[in-house]
């Protein structure tokens, strides 16, 4: 369980990036966290690993106050930054020198996860290309077997096959012990992983809801005149016609469009308020 | 499991911290070695061995505990390489320990134990080039020792290395890039400030004042006599604790302060 009370953050106490944020995160989801560039997504990930301190409020993950960074919590949480970094060492040398700090690593998944990814297994890692660098940390933190994992724009400089891989990994791994929380602009990369959809803009929290109360609540169509806009929360001229997101009145079952959804939550956070 | 010590983790991440670096660690004590007999060989070279055993100390062990001071928390010049080294699931006290034992143990005594067996080489072959029947013999041997672990040039060696290293290693904790620059740089600026109020001060009190170096002596002019007045014992020895242990202490154990409050 992750607990955020109130917390307040900034890099200047006179310009906040979070202002009272409060939100509880349950186990056994896969959150993405969504946000306009500088919204602060990196900056909320970096909070709940311990990196960055609240300037107010508390954040307490399975019982344990990131900022203190202790081992007890650390070894529970694994957090992919967007830049990776690996150190001129080979796999098996990495593997010697960084898992035995996770005490729930296991060899033979990520030796899986490593093929899974098509990561080249040969070599120095600090030789490999940024998207085969940043695999081989996906690999090694999924195998890590934490309790939280925290991704920060995991699909940037992955190619196409391997998006496709990743989102098959994070959908095999999860159980009701794990919090996976990914962060990314790249909403698309998300499509059917994700069980919850956190919005943040502005230093706020916009929505916090499950993907099926998002899909029972709203409803995402293509109508082909205008007349057929009213009312609705968002607008968007395609080739097809136009796509919009209204509510869902007649309880009709439409697929959640998450750009769509963020766009329409963007631009009418009172109304969505209400509805959530 | 215990948050602040365990033995077996401690073992683990001082075995990371070194094989995951081995060029930065392993290879910079190795070039440091190799400069230090450079440069004691090169002055050796030149007939002035008791130069080059001070400036090959010197060198060596204040100017290499600072550098590796700089380099065993260099982990902040970038956002994935802090992250990697602050979320490593280890206790801040290890990590700050583990830092501490390579640079203010293992490094003291690897230069040390080098130095010792270098200098008694040199100086060793410079007693067997000499002729036992000359008259200047014993003068001449007797001259020439190896340098002695109580004398004023270990002692001030020592007293900068623990001063720099400290500094180094605080640095590298406060700057994110370029950190050794920027204490260098703040460092030379401390001095030179010391020194000009030093001057500044030693003139208001007295008439006179050639030069004062802080805060050991001021030296004086009366008339056409020159003559040095140095610091009574009792400020010197205090000036001395603070200067190899009160000020030492502080720069090592703030390292540890900021390491667990850094943010990244």
């Amino acid at each position: 369980m992750i607990k955020l009370e109130n917390v307040s953050f900034g890099y200047s106490p006179r310009k906040l990036l979070y202002k009272g944020l409060t939100m509880n995160l349950d186990q056994g989801k896969v959150y993405g966290l969504l946000g306009r560039n500088g919204a602060g997504k990196s900056t909320l990930l970096k909070n709940l690993s311990g990196m960055l301190f609240p300037m107010l409020g508390k954040i307490i993950i399975n019982g344990n106050e990131p900022r203190k960074r202790e081992p007890n919590f650390l070894h529970n949480i694994y957090f992919i930054p967007e830049e990776v970094y690996v150190p001129a060492l080979t796999i098996n040398r990495y593997v010697s020198l960084f898992a035995p700090f996770y005490p729930r690593f296991n060899r033979d998944q990520f030796n899986k996860y490593l093929a899974d990814l098509e990561v080249e297994t040969t070599g120095k890692l600090s030789k490999l290309s940024f998207g085969q660098q940043k695999k081989f940390i996906i690999a090694f933190g999924l195998a890590c077997n934490t309790a939280v994992l925290l991704l920060d724009e995991p699909t940037n400089g992955l190619d196409i096959p391997s998006k496709k891989q990743f989102r098959k990994l994070i959908a095999g791994i999860m159980d009701g012990d794990r919090t996976i929380i990914i962060s990314t602009h790249q909403i698309r990369d998300l499509d059917n992983l994700i069980d919850q959809v956190i919005i943040i803009d502005d230093g706020k929290l916009l929505l916090n809801a499950p993907v099926t109360e998002i899909g029972e609540k709203l409803m995402f169509k293509t109508v082909q005149f205008f007349a057929e806009t009213s009312g609705s929360l968002y607008t968007e001229e395609t080739i097809r016609g136009i796509s919009v997101v209204v509510s869902n009145s007649k309880m009709e079952s439409t697929k959640v469009d998450l750009e769509h959804l963020f766009n329409a939550v963007t631009e009418n956070p009172e109304r969505i308020k209400a509805m959530f | 499991m215990n948050n602040v010590f365990d033995t077996r983790r401690f073992f683990l991440l001082f075995r990371k911290t070194v094989l995951e670096r081995p060029m930065q660690l392993i290879g910079f004590t190795v070039l440091m070695l190799s400069i230090v007999f450079i440069i004691y060989a090169f002055f050796k070279s030149m007939g002035a061995i008791p130069e080059g055993q001070n400036a090959s100390f010197m060198f060596g062990f204040a100017g290499g505990g600072c550098f590796l001071g700089a380099i065993i928390f260099g982990y902040f010049n970038t956002n994935a390489k802090g992250a990697a080294y602050l979320l490593l699931p280890a206790s801040q006290f290890e990590k700050w320990l583990v830092s501490v034992l390579i640079t203010g143990v293992f490094y003291t005594l690897i230069f040390l134990l080098f130095y010792r067996l270098m200098d008694s080489f040199f100086v060793d072959a410079y007693h067997k080039k000499l002729d036992p029947k000359s008259i200047y013999y014993t003068e001449l041997r007797d001259e020439m020792q190896i340098l002695p672990f109580d004398g004023f040039v270990f002692k001030t060696t020592l007293m900068m290395y623990l001063n720099f290293t400290g500094a180094t290693m605080l640095g590298a904790l406060f700057f994110n890039k370029a950190s050794f620059l920027k204490v260098a740089l703040i460092f030379c600026g401390l001095l030179f400030f010391s020194y000009f109020l030093n001057i500044i001060v030693a003139k208001m009190m007295m008439s006179g004042v050639q030069n004062a170096m802080p805060y050991l002596w001021t030296w004086i002019r009366i008339n056409d006599a020159e003559g040095r007045i140095e610091m009574n014992t009792v400020v010197l020895n205090v000036w001395q604790y603070c200067a190899f242990i009160l000020v030492p202490f502080i720069l090592w154990v703030l390292a540890f302060v900021r390491l667990r409050e850094k943010e990244f």
